[in-house]
């Protein structure tokens, strides 16, 4: 599979208002395949939208280097497949989503009538199909989100790079745009993108990058991230010894004892040794781990 | 009781006195009203809507050149100029009275010969008002008349603004130009009413449009009288336009044969003009050319 | 034609956001009511207002018309940058250049709009004061718009450069003083030496000559003739050249603009 996304050593570094320089992103490398769902976190400040516009040409890295579908960054080549969605974007105030989307399609390459159906079907698409002729002045902060959404979406990109994608929607608009990112996810588009919500970066991503002062932490998938962070609460009774299979091990009753696992396996193996003591399961769940534990703990071990 | 009577005498006494102050004040201690351009430099010190109504007027006061040259700007020369002999684009001589003093102008976008520029000169000199103004003729000063009531509307305290507009009014040289201008020039009065100019600029349209003398010597008195009165805070413009006042009464005393005061005028006026020839003339004629009678 | 679809719709968009802003119809209106206002005059008794209701429109024409192509140019790119539009708008794949070109025509476009909005209104004044139409008029109006085109392209330029309130600040000085600047210099070229007026020559080329565009006095005056063609066709080719060099400018420092 070919890489949608190639970074190699790439050092960003911008002038800070006092004169000094400020390296945004020390040698940090990543890909990213096609048709991947990748989550791109990182604490305020990290180096995440620097990282995207350096993908989008916006900044120029000082070192290292950047491809999108094998062009360099910033290319007309590159852009011509891609789909961005600035964090915080305003849109001119005097337009409507509708003139928005048509000067966005035109630049694209779309025009005439098949632009106009594609603008209308993105705006219904992102709920503004009632809002399409209103000026974008009198829309709301998520609107003006979804305008964005929709302008990204235009003329089908194989690649979307979303920075905070979901700044300022509400809890159904967010649902709504799990749904299109799942449907652009099942068409074959490979999304790259950065958010605060971790629950929906866990919904949606095959993998996560994390970094932290501009440097790369770590990646990992997210099936094998969730199965590591998933474990087993066992209640019960009895005498089975199960100290070798967990530390995790509490009385919080006279005879009566709490036991966590982090595998299924070490679970099955005490509820065997249950048994075999003729001791009684009382209770037995499964917690699904918090990502943000882990974000905080990973971050924090890299600072 | 002797002590009340000394006290009521000595606060009689010094009512009196203050009283008679009083009077005194306005000769002793006139109050100051700026004529000319000093108006506009006492108002524009006063605040930032007098710096707008001096600038708008003198713009305009230039701007009238404008259309006098008939969009052509011009502008004096340098001296570097004068020394190496520059021809000067000054007007033809055409037998009517000089407008203006236009002996070292020249245009502002030069002639070819003068312009470093290449084609930007050539292509200036083709897209503005350019031409030779060597012997240049002007255009109907009339042309000005707008500039000239707006200029008086924004800055009624422009005096050259009444006097020269109403100047150009009565060019015609008829006697509904003549009323015209008296009208406007009542404007004038009402707006700066101690202004010399304004005053004698009335008494001299009684002499040279309706030769209405009497009526012309009580304006130009009035004139002299705020002359007098207004003697060391007058203007060049206001000092000039004051002797010519004293001319034109003396002359309108002599057509009027009152002698008495031909000699009381010239006298007071050669005091402060000392040596002024027209005065002179007047006031002690000698054989020789002529000043014209000013009736007909 | 890509390229020309892309400029029409940038340029489409500075335009509609003129036009809405209500920023052109205040100046018209505001022109239109000094030209009235002043040119009743007439009602006043004074005659003869021909050169004067003419004079006036070329000046209120050619103040407010560089007024409109100013404020509308300066504001491009810092607003764009400022407001983060500018990133949708790269993110498209379109280069900086016809970015700039196509918001350089955007602001052109308005400000012709602006000015031709104002010269309408314009001549329904003068033909109220029964003013007769001369073809040097409409020079005037063509040789202004050439001249609006190189006013975009500067202050856009100095707007890449500086902030905008500084970068319109140049530019109006440019505008109403360049002309005095130019007057200077041939002032002093006649006592200068041969080195001295050659740097002038070289400062002259520098300055933008917005002179050359006016043909307000022989538009408001008596019996000026129109202007030869060469002249219109040298004042198109200055357009062209020193439009493009401004544009090469703000590109220049454009390109590499991090933003």
């Amino acid at each position: 599979m070919s890489n949608a996304i190639w970074a190699e050593d790439l050092h960003v570094r911008y002038r800070a208002k006092n004169g000094k320089w400020i390296e945004a992103v020390q040698g940090l490398s990543f890909q990213v395949q096609a048709g991947e769902v990748v989550g791109f976190l990182g604490p305020n400040g990290a180096g995440k939208s620097t990282t995207l516009k350096a993908l989008m040409g916006f900044i120029e890295p000082c070192a290292g280097y950047c491809e999108i579908f094998g062009e360099p960054a910033g290319t007309l080549e590159s852009r011509t497949r891609v789909g961005y969605l600035p964090e915080v974007a305003l849109y001119y105030p005097f337009l409507s989503p509708l003139e928005t989307l048509t000067l966005y399609g035109e630049l694209q390459g779309l025009h005439g009538r098949q632009l106009r159906t594609e603008a209308l079907h993105l705006l219904e698409v992102v709920g503004l199909a009632d809002a399409a002729t209103k000026r974008n002045k009198t829309l709301s902060k998520g609107m003006l989100q979804r305008v964005g959404i929709a302008q990204a979406l235009l003329g089908e990109p194989e690649l979307l790079i979303l920075d905070e994608v979901t700044s300022g929607l509400d809890p159904v608009g967010r649902k709504e745009l799990r749904h299109i990112l799942h449907a652009r996810r099942d068409a074959g588009c490979t999304l790259f993108f950065s958010s605060h919500e971790l629950s929906e970066v866990e919904m949606l991503c095959d993998r996560i990058l994390l970094i932290h002062n501009g440097k790369f932490v770590e990646e990992r998938q997210i099936p094998e991230l969730k199965a590591e962070l998933r474990n087993y609460e066992l209640t019960y009774d009895g005498q089975a010894s199960l100290l070798d299979l967990t530390e995790d091990w509490s009385e919080p009753k006279p005879g009566e004892y709490v036991a966590r696992f982090h595998s299924k396996e070490a679970l099955i193996e005490a509820v065997d040794r249950i048994h075999q003591s003729k001791g009684k399961i009382i209770d037995v769940v499964a917690q699904e781990g918090s990502l943000e534990d882990y974000f905080v703990e990973t971050i924090g071990r890299a600072a | 009781m002797m002590r009340k009577i000394m006290v009521a005498t000595i606060l009689l006494a010094a009512i009196s006195v203050g009283y008679a102050v009083r009077n005194l004040g306005e000769v002793v201690n006139p109050p100051y009203v700026p004529a000319g351009l000093d108006a506009q430099e006492t108002y524009a010190s006063m605040s930032l809507l007098g710096q707008f109504k001096t600038s708008a007027s003198a713009w305009l006061w230039l701007h009238a050149d404008l259309y006098l040259h008939n969009g052509v700007e011009m502008r004096e020369m340098t001296d570097a100029e004068k020394r190496s002999g520059v021809s000067t684009e000054d007007a033809a001589d055409d037998g009517k009275a000089k407008l203006m003093d236009e002996e070292t102008v020249l245009t502002t976008v030069p002639s070819k010969d003068r312009d470093f520029r290449g084609i930007f000169g050539d292509i200036e000199r083709e897209t503005s008002a350019y031409k030779d103004m060597h012997h240049h003729h002007h255009n109907d000063p009339k042309l000005a008349l707008p500039l000239f009531r707006l200029m008086t509307w924004i800055d009624p305290d422009f005096v050259p603004g009444w006097v020269q507009g109403a100047a150009i009014i009565a060019r015609d040289r008829t006697n509904e130009a003549a009323y015209k201008a008296l009208e406007y020039l009542k404007d004038g009065r009402h707006q700066d009413p101690f202004s010399v100019s304004i005053v004698n600029e009335v008494g001299q349209l009684y002499i040279t449009r309706l030769h209405n003398l009497p009526k012309a010597a009580e304006y130009l008195e009035q004139a002299r009288i705020m002359g007098r009165h207004r003697d060391w805070v007058l203007d060049d413009t206001e000092n000039n336009a004051l002797l010519q006042c004293y001319r034109w009464l003396t002359l309108c005393y002599r057509d009027m044969n009152e002698p008495a005061k031909l000699r009381e005028v010239a006298t007071e006026g050669l005091h402060r003009y000392h040596g002024d020839p027209v005065l002179t003339h007047l006031l002690f004629p000698r054989p020789g050319p002529v000043v014209e009678r000013l009736s007909h | 034609m890509r390229k020309i679809r892309c400029w029409n719709a940038i340029a489409r968009a500075v335009l509609l956001e003129a036009l809405r802003r209500k920023d052109l119809w205040v100046i018209a209106i505001l022109g239109f009511i000094m030209i009235l206002g002043a040119s009743a005059l007439g009602f006043f008794g004074v005659a003869g207002l021909e050169v004067f209701v003419k004079d006036l429109s070329v000046t209120v024409l050619g103040l407010f018309s560089t007024i409109v192509a100013v404020l509308t140019s300066v504001r491009l790119l810092p607003d764009e940058i400022r407001n983060r539009t500018l990133y949708p708008l790269l993110a498209r794949p379109i280069s900086r250049f016809d970015l700039l070109f196509g918001k350089f025509l955007g602001a052109v476009f308005a400000s012709w709009i602006g000015f031709l909005s104002l010269s309408f209104l314009t001549a329904i004044a003068l033909l109220i004061f029964h003013v007769q139409f001369e073809w040097v008029m409409v020079q005037y109006l063509v040789a202004k718009m050439m001249g609006l085109v190189v006013i975009c392209a500067v202050t856009l330029a100095l707007s890449t450069f500086m902030t905008p309130q500084a970068g319109a600040t140049m530019s109006f000085v440019l505008a109403f003083g360049s002309s005095m600047m130019i007057r200077g210099l041939v002032m002093a070229s006649d006592s200068a030496s041969a080195p001295m007026k050659g740097m002038f020559q070289v400062v002259n080329a520098m300055l933008p000559q917005y002179s050359i565009f006016d043909m307000g006095s022989r538009a408001a005056n008596i019996g000026w003739s129109a202007a030869p063609l060469w002249v219109m066709g040298a004042l198109l080719g200055y357009m062209v050249v020193y439009s493009g060099a401004m544009l090469v400018l703000s590109w220049s420092k454009f390109r590499k603009q991090a933003i």
